[in-house]
C-alpha cells in the first residue's frame, strides 16, 4: 500500500494553491511526455513524486474554497474555481499515467521512439555542479536561447519548484534545473551543468 | 511480417498531432477563462469532437500494424500515450465549459491578468503580409508587437503554435496580449487594410 500523506488545512490564499496546481500540472505534462518518448526513469519518477503533490494540493484547496463561501454568490463563483483545479488534478493524473508507461517498464515501442527524437524537442534535467559555469548567473546573463537553443523552463531548489523562473532569478549550486530544446543543445546544456564540459562558457 | 518503419512514421505521426492538438486545448482552455471568452471556449468544444476522432483513427492504426509477440509491450505503451492524451483533453473541455455556462470567472481564475487592457485579437494573414512564409520564431511578434500567438487557423483546422510553425498567407492568428499591439499586429497581417 501507499503512504497516503495526512492532509491538515492551511491558511493559504486560494490563488497560491490554484497557481502551483496549474502550473505544476502543465510541467508534470512535460516531463512525463519526455519521460515516455526517450525512456528516462529518472525524469518518470519525478512525475510521480509531483503528482503526489498535486493531490495534497486539490485537497488544501477544497478546504480553502468551502471555509471561503459564505452566501450564494460566493459558492457561484468560487463552483469554477473547484471545477478547473479539478481539471488540473486529472492532468496531473493523466500526466502520472503516462510515466507509469516508463515505471512499470512497459515502454514505448523503440522505432517509434527513435522516429520521436527526430520531431519532438526533448527535455533534460541536471543537477548544477559548484564548478559548472552557470552558478551564480541569472537566467538572463545565460542567455540559453540564442546560445544553445535551449529554454530553461524549471528550477527546483531544495523542494521548491519555480516553473518558468523570471529573467533576473540567479541559478545556484545545487540547484536542479529542467531544460527543453533540440537534442545537441540540451546535451551541452547538461555538460556545462554538470560541470564537465571541455569548453569554456564563452566559447559555448 | 513486421510492422514496417513507414507504419511507426504515420503512428508517430497521428500521435504528435493529438498530443498538439491536446495541448493546444488546455492554453486556450485557460485562455478562454482569463478573458472570459465564450468564442475561445467553443473552441475547445469543436478541438475536443476532433481530438476524440484523431484519438480512435490512431488506435486504429496502431493496433492494425502486423506486431509481433514481443512487441505487444511497445505497443501497449504507444496505445497508453494515447489514452493520456485524450484524458487530457477531456479535462481542457472541462475547463472551457466552466465558460459556457456562463459562471464568471473568479479573479483568481483570471490568473496574473494584468488590469491594463488585454485583448484577443484575430489577424488575417494576406498575401502581401510581411510575416507570411516565415516561422514564428523569425518574426519575433512579442517583442514587436507585445502580442503572443494562441493558435493558428489554417483551412478549417486549429494548429498549436511551435517555434518552427510557418505562417501561411491565408492563415488567421488568434493573438492576445496589450490594446496598443493590435493596430502593429494587424497592419503586419494585412498591409492593404
Amino acid at each position: 500500500m501507499p503512504h497516503h500523506e495526512k492532509v491538515k488545512y492551511r491558511p493559504v490564499p486560494v490563488s497560491d494553491l490554484f497557481l502551483e496546481m496549474k502550473n505544476l500540472s502543465e510541467l508534470m505534462i512535460d516531463l512525463a511526455y519526455s519521460a515516455a518518448l526517450f525512456n528516462d526513469k529518472d525524469l518518470a519518477e519525478d512525475v510521480i513524486e509531483l503528482e503526489k503533490r498535486v493531490d495534497t494540493l486539490a485537497y488544501q484547496l477544497e478546504m480553502t474554497i468551502m471555509i471561503a463561501a459564505r452566501d450564494p454568490r460566493d459558492a457561484e463563483a468560487l463552483t469554477g474555481i473547484s471545477t478547473v483545479a479539478s481539471a488540473a488534478d486529472k492532468i496531473s493524473d493523466a500526466a502520472a499515467d503516462i510515466a507509469a508507461i516508463v515505471t512499470q517498464n512497459i515502454g514505448v515501442h523503440p522505432i517509434a521512439s527513435e522516429i520521436f527524437e527526430k520531431v519532438e524537442e526533448h527535455l533534460a534535467k541536471a543537477k548544477v555542479a559548484d564548478k559548472s559555469p552557470l552558478a551564480g548567473k541569472s537566467i538572463s546573463e545565460l542567455d540559453l536561447a540564442a546560445k544553445m537553443g535551449v529554454d530553461l523552463i524549471a528550477i527546483r531548489r531544495n523542494t521548491d519548484w519555480m516553473i518558468n523562473p523570471h529573467e533576473t532569478e540567479r541559478i545556484r549550486e545545487g540547484d536542479v534545473v529542467i531544460a527543453r530544446g533540440v537534442s545537441s543543445g540540451i546535451k551541452q546544456f547538461t555538460k556545462f551543468a554538470e560541470g564537465s564540459s571541455v569548453k569554456a562558457w564563452g566559447e559555448a | 511480417m513486421q510492422a514496417s518503419e513507414g507504419q511507426f512514421e504515420e503512428i508517430v505521426k497521428r500521435f504528435v498531432e493529438l498530443k498538439d492538438t491536446s495541448e493546444l486545448m488546455l492554453d486556450l482552455a485557460y485562455s478562454s477563462l482569463m478573458f472570459n471568452s465564450r468564442e475561445l471556449a467553443e473552441e475547445v468544444q469543436l478541438l475536443e469532437e476532433y481530438v476524440d476522432k484523431l484519438h480512435t483513427e490512431f488506435e486504429l492504426l496502431t493496433l492494425s500494424s502486423n506486431f509481433k509477440k514481443e512487441d505487444a509491450k511497445g505497443f501497449l505503451g504507444l496505445i497508453r500515450l494515447g489514452v493520456a492524451a485524450e484524458k487530457i483533453a477531456d479535462a481542457a473541455a472541462e475547463i472551457a465549459e466552466v465558460v459556457l455556462r456562463g459562471i464568471e470567472p473568479h479573479a483568481v481564475l483570471k490568473l496574473t491578468i494584468r488590469e491594463a487592457e488585454e485583448t484577443i485579437v484575430h489577424a488575417h494573414i494576406d498575401e502581401k503580409s510581411p510575416l507570411a512564409n516565415k516561422t514564428l520564431k523569425e518574426i519575433h511578434l512579442p517583442e514587436e508587437t507585445g502580442m503572443r500567438v494562441l493558435a493558428i487557423r489554417r483551412e478549417g483546422k486549429c494548429l498549436r503554435p511551435k517555434p518552427d510553425s510557418k505562417i501561411e498567407a491565408g492563415d488567421t492568428l488568434i493573438v492576445s496580449g496589450y490594446a496598443e499591439g493590435e493596430e502593429d499586429l494587424k497592419r503586419m497581417a494585412s498591409p492593404d487594410g
